[in-house]
């Protein structure tokens, strides 16, 4: 299974702006993170729970977030992540660009107004 | 300190990372028992929920990382693994490019100091040759006239000299033992064209370069410290040469290397009015910064046409003209087709060998289907695999190629010492061939090549795998083996037509030299010694002196137990040195200056003919008789002359006049034909025969013989009656003795000088024959292994064969017309483009045409038979199946 054959619903970049706002509410572990987001969407998405894990190290490499160790309620081992300055900004930005382009598909495919 | 900590961070983080995903899987497990599901069901649903947990871990890992970069070493690290695993395999796949690349490496680094080397001179782009040009090819000699004509050019050329062709070899006296010292005559722009260093002194100047001009000599850096122990106080000495004094000027700086070593340089001191029309000198340039070898070319056209207005008549022939060539051409131009066409079958070689290597990688792959598909299951893209499986042949071929350039670098000497005197440029024992970046890069982009060129098939078929098939089947009989078959007999069959290739070039080779060996020399050179004299000193100034020291020698070594003749010659048959002269004949009407042939010419004394047995057809040899004082001025003519000039027979008693027109020094009365003697191949074995007038020694022209001895040393031979090199002290002494202590040179037997005439086709006879031995075995080893590996994966089908009732011949017969089926289509191919391709070889066979049949036929049968027992071997073996084994056997 390579990456063409992972089922893409989602545009490239889509992932990483749905856990950037995910962790603007609050610091998560990985596994948080995952149910979280199934959840807010209505399992509407159909997302491959490892996934993110390539995700999360991307956002960790460009520092929009930060990670660091601790322990959960049930005292496991637990590493949270965290939304940094630079993040929330990049968040907003790229908010932004995609309900402008929303916007713009929205207005293609409205129907034609007799 | 930074990568440490990096590397240490990394490990940090993917520990990190692998843990983080184990904590994840954890949870989820946890949360899945809570629900109610099984322990083990659990654990199954986390993972398939989480997706391929091992892929997510290298794709998490990644991004941390430079892909390429660590793919390629984990690439590298794996194919050492594997290789290491299976030793023989690797040997084998090592030791087969390293042969090839070897090979390629050793012709190559001999091409490179030949062709590719620069001269040694300072700016060599800008040096030419000055040479005459014909329809046929080009003439390198020239004579006084015409280079006083080219040197005028000098808007295109900085400056121009000429020197001396050959040497005579000068006598150096006012020691012990005089030595004979290699020495040329140079017009003082000499230093100038090769912009030659002094370590002392000065060059003699254009105003000493003058008819009459003053007796001086510039020596070499060698002569100053071999034979003059680096006196500080050389220059102004003077030296005893040739038999008069000579004051040194100046001492050449050790880093000038001429192509031929020379000690001498004396001026040329030509007469720019002189009308000799003796063409003895070679001519070389260097061009103005900025002019292109096109413009020197046509600016030489033009100097032609401007000699011919200045001379009109005989010197210069109706279709000749002059032109320049890259200087390095005068020591390269025999060799290089040679020298290309070895490259080439050394390539085929090489591509035989690589097909041999993929034959042997195809049948691995059959093997590791299991793990590619097992790789392939886990997530490795094709590409990934096909990377990784040339990473694998790439490090083999590059492992190889080392080998093969520590073998072809060792080889090359001996390999050069099978025919020393062939190559020009190489130095004593192939000490000019060296490792330089040329080679290395050489060598270095043959091993990527290979191995990306042998690896290609195997990793596009091998990575092509039917996972469900391969992972449930437990062997690997049926499936891709089939395909990879297929392959490998397109390899066979290309081997083979490439050895065929080669064969058919080795074979027509050597039927030339049989030909050559069969076709009567016309002269039996066993048992004749040969060596070199310069007759300098007054002594010899007029033929009287040189016939008298001849009559002395023949007296002298007549009397040795050992000696059967002995005579005189300006040029020893078969040795490609000529002198070349007009002649008219006698009773038929001519325009004035019109000559009727223009034929070659020897002096030889009188026991000549007999000295190398060369038969008498008709009329007689010279005799005592025959010298100054006779009135009858004779010659001697070859067989191919008289039927020439004199069709109908009668040349016989007919007289003709030499030397006509050509100048004052030739001029001489009509000699009588008193005998005709069957043809010498006088200009080597690899041409027809060539018409030869021979006039005896004694009654030469006073003028020839003072050319003679400037230009051409005398040689002697001497017919032996055991082996010829056991006399040779005590005929040195002889001579020596006889011409007043003038010392002797190039001692050699007549067979080696016959084998020098031969030697650059006999050295790429053997080495071509040698490279089609080793294709030959190379294909022979590929087909066999193909037939064995073919026999083994049908063992199952046989024993059901067999079981059904075939008889052991009748599986014995499939296996063999399977092979030869392969043999055929390979010889096929092979015939057709060895047709086309022997074309290029015209110009080192001789008496044998590019398609001869005998050639053809003979190869075809012998890898027709190679082909048929590398199949009955593996056949013999499958006929031997025992049914009831092979239908168990798993």
């Amino acid at each position: 299974m390579t990456k063409s054959n992972e089922q893409r619903d989602l545009f490239p970049g889509a992932l990483e702006m749905m856990i950037l706002r995910t962790l603007k509410h609050q610091p998560l572990h990985g596994y948080a993170l995952v149910q979280h987001i199934k959840r807010a969407s209505n399992d509407l998405l159909q997302i491959e729970e490892g996934s993110l894990y390539p995700a999360l190290q991307r956002l960790l490499k460009v520092k929009l977030v930060s990670a660091e160790w601790g322990v959960s309620s049930t005292n496991r081992r637990i590493r949270i992540y965290k939304l940094t300055a630079a993040g929330k900004k990049h968040l907003e930005h790229e908010v932004s660009r995609f309900e402008r382009m929303l916007e713009g598909v929205t207005r293609v495919l409205a129907p034609v107004k007799s | 300190m930074n990568w440490f900590t990096q590397l240490f961070c990394r490990r940090q983080r993917f520990d990190d990372i692998s843990q983080e995903i184990r904590e994840h899987l954890d949870e989820k497990v946890e949360e899945l028992v809570a629900g109610g599901m099984s322990r083990t069901e659990a654990l199954a649903a986390a993972r398939r929920q989480f997706g391929n947990v091992t892929l997510i871990e290298e794709r998490t890992r990644e991004v941390w990382q430079w892909p390429l970069i660590e793919n390629f070493f984990t690439d590298v690290r794996y194919a050492v693994r594997m290789l290491r695993k299976s030793l023989g395999f690797t040997a084998v796949a090592i030791l087969t490019p390293a042969l090839g690349i070897g090979a390629n490496t050793a012709i190559f680094s001999v091409v490179n100091a030949v062709l590719l080397q620069p001269l040694s001179y300072p700016q060599p782009d800008r040096l030419v040759a000055l040479v005459r040009h014909f329809p046929q090819g080009n003439g390198t000699s020239t004579s006084i006239p015409k280079f006083m004509v080219w040197r005028e050019q000098k808007q295109i050329f900085q400056a121009v000299t000429a020197y001396d062709e050959a040497g005579p070899g000068m006598n150096l006296a006012g020691v012990d033992i005089p030595e004979q010292v290699k020495g040329i005559h140079a017009s003082a722009d000499y230093f100038t064209v090769f912009d030659a260093p002094f370590a002392a002194g000065r060059a003699y100047s254009p105003d000493e370069d003058r008819p009459g001009g003053p007796r001086v000599a510039v020596i070499s850096y060698g002569l100053w410290h071999g034979h003059f122990g680096g006196d500080p106080a050389i220059v102004g000495k003077t030296i005893d040469l040739t038999g008069d004094p000579y004051e040194i000027i100046g001492v050449l700086g050790p880093t000038f290397k001429t192509d031929l070593p020379l000690d001498v340089w004396l001026p040329l001191q030509a007469d720019p009015n002189s009308t000799d029309q003796g063409h003895y000198l070679v001519c070389a340039a260097r061009m103005r910064p900025g002019v292109t070898l096109a413009q020197a070319q046509a600016a030489m056209k033009v100097s032609a046409e401007e000699f011919r207005r200045k001379y009109p008549g005989p010197s210069m022939d109706a279709n000749e003209t002059a032109t320049a060539v890259p200087f390095l051409d005068l020591s390269v131009s025999d060799v290089r087709p040679a020298l290309f066409i070895l490259l080439g079958a050394v390539a085929f070689v090489l591509l035989i060998a690589c097909a041999n290597v993929a034959n042997l990688l195809l049948a691995r792959a059959t093997l590791r289907k299991r793990e590619i598909a097992i790789r392939s299951a886990l997530g490795a893209g094709r590409r990934r695999i096909i990377y990784q499986l040339l990473t694998e042949s790439v490090l083999l071929s590059l492992v190889g190629g080392a080998l093969g350039l520590a073998l072809g670098y060792a080889g090359v000497r001996p390999l050069l010492a099978v025919n020393p005197v062939a190559i020009p440029r190489v130095g004593d024992h192939g000490s000019a061939i060296a490792l330089d970046w040329r080679v290395l890069a050489f060598t270095l982009v043959v091993a990527l090549f290979t191995g990306i060129l042998f690896g290609l098939i195997p990793a596009f078929s091998g990575s092509r795998t039917d996972l469900s098939t391969t992972l449930k089947e437990g062997g690997s009989r049926t499936g891709s083996g089939f395909r990879h078959n297929k392959a490998r007999s397109i390899l066979v069959v290309s081997e083979m037509a490439l050895a065929l290739i080669l064969l058919v070039g080795a074979a027509l080779l050597i039927r030339t030299f049989e030909t050559m060996r069969s076709e009567k020399a016309g002269f039996d050179a066993h048992n004749v010694l040969t060596m070199e004299m310069s007759l300098s000193g007054t002594r010899f100034a007029k033929t009287a002196g040189v016939a008298q020291a001849v009559r002395e020698v023949e007296r002298r070594v007549d009397a040795l137990p050992g000696a059967e003749a002995v005579a005189s010659t300006c040029c020893l048959p078969a040795s490609g040195l000529d002198i070349d002269l007009p002649f008219t004949i006698e009773g038929q009407a001519h325009a004035a200056g019109a000559n009727d042939g223009d034929e070659e010419w020897r002096n030889v004394s009188t026991q000549y003919f007999q000295v190398f047995r060369i038969p008498l057809i008709r009329g007689r040899v010279f005799t005592e008789d025959d010298d100054a004082a006779s009135s009858e001025r004779v010659v001697v003519i070859s067989e191919s002359m008289a039927k020439k000039y004199w069709p109908n027979g009668n040349a016989l008693g007919a007289g003709i006049t030499i030397g006509h027109n050509v100048g004052p020094e030739f001029q001489e009365p009509p000699r009588q034909i008193v005998g005709i003697v069957g043809d010498a191949r006088d200009a080597g074995l690899d041409s027809d025969p060539v018409p030869m007038m021979h006039v005896p020694e004694a009654q030469v022209a006073d003028g020839i013989t003072a050319l003679e001895t400037r230009v051409l040393p005398i040689n002697w031979a001497i017919r032996t009656k055991t082996a010829p090199l056991s006399l040779s002290a005590d005929i040195q002494k002889e001579l020596r003795v006889a011409t007043g202590g003038l010392p002797v040179a190039h001692i050699r037997t007549m067979q080696q000088v016959i084998g020098e005439s031969t030697a650059i086709r006999d050295f790429g006879t053997t080495l071509l024959t040698a490279f089609a031995g080793v294709a030959l075995l190379l294909a022979t080893i590929g087909i066999y292994g193909l037939m064995a590996c073919s026999v083994q994966q049908r063992t199952q089908e046989i024993g059901i064969r067999m079981a059904l009732g075939a008889r052991p011949e009748d599986v014995r017969k499939l296996v063999v017309f399977q092979g030869m089926r392969l043999a055929v289509i390979g010889v096929v191919i092979g015939v057709g483009a060895a047709l086309g391709l022997t074309r290029f070889m015209a110009s080192l066979i001789y008496g044998v045409k590019t398609w001869d049949r005998t050639v053809f036929v003979s190869v075809v049968a012998l890898l027709g038979a190679v082909c048929w027992f590398a199949s009955y071997v593996p056949a013999r073996r499958a006929s031997r199946v025992d049914p009831m084994d092979s239908l168990r056997y798993e």
